[in-house]
């Protein structure tokens, strides 16, 4: 499941992430800067030897919020390219789960574009991961989105 | 006619923990029309006890948006109830 807004790349993706292609695609001749955020599994998790992880999406809505961050990114910083792509299914130790390129002419706005971008897909993309372990498995601690205020309406 | 307050339908996903504890990722409920989202989960909370002990920690989406618990419900909504997410 994919969108492109512009010559943004948002996805995703049950198959291993190509960041060498995601790169190429993100960097422009007009660019002189690009960050990235590679996050990949570790290999332990509260004292605990990790296995392997299991990710889940709301995929139809993961995306819309994948395209909102994306669009956000634009208004707020002078940045050229975006690619976001999130893998979901099963992930060994090491393996990339998260990867996040921006380019940009200067490379204060593609560092300060891509912390806000990693930071608020933590916070408000509908994906879980389940981590497995030698003895066991548990859906790994995660952050409540902020939902909008409830109506104080008097009725 | 009996006087009842027209029935509306929607979609209820369930996602992570509550796709595990309910056994589905997928169902259909039927309320008044006007019924919160808040009513709602009441009602799968009636069902299903254990969920009950989510509500502090879940957020509700409708249509694949965030939404206040007090928001009513219309015919057709894809609903959700979201555990804390852990992307990245």
């Amino acid at each position: 499941m994919s969108t492109t807004i512009g010559q943004d790349r948002i996805a995703l993706q049950q198959l291993p992430i190509d960041a060498a292609e995601l790169m190429h695609h993100v960097r422009g001749l007009e660019d002189g800067a690009m960050v990235t955020f590679d996050g990949f599994v570790r290999n332990h998790s509260h004292g605990r030897a990790t296995k392997f992880l299991e990710y889940e999406a709301y995929e139809t809505m993961a995306l819309g919020k994948m395209n909102e961050i994306v669009s956000q990114l634009h208004e707020r910083y002078a940045i050229h390219r975006v690619a976001m792509v999130h893998r979901l299914g099963h992930l060994e130790v090491g393996e990339t789960s998260v990867f996040i390129a921006v380019s940009a002419a200067h490379r204060g706005a593609a560092f300060d574009a891509c912390r806000y971008a990693i930071d608020t897909l933590k916070k408000t993309v509908p994906i879980w991961k389940k981590e497995f372990f030698e003895d066991g498995a548990v859906w790994a601690d995660g952050e409540l989105p902020p939902a909008p205020p409830e109506a104080k309406s008097a009725s | 006619m009996p006087d009842v307050a027209p029935m509306i339908r929607v979609k209820v996903l369930f996602f992570g923990r509550l796709r595990e504890l309910l056994g589905k990722s997928e169902d259909h409920a039927e309320l008044a029309d006007g019924a919160t989202l808040a009513k709602l989960f009441e009602f799968y909370a009636g069902k299903y006890p254990p969920l009950a002990n989510f509500r502090a920690s879940l957020v509700a989406s409708r249509n694949q948006e965030f939404a206040a618990w007090d928001t009513p419900l219309g015919a057709g909504d894809e609903i959700a109830f979201l555990p804390p997410v852990s992307g990245g």
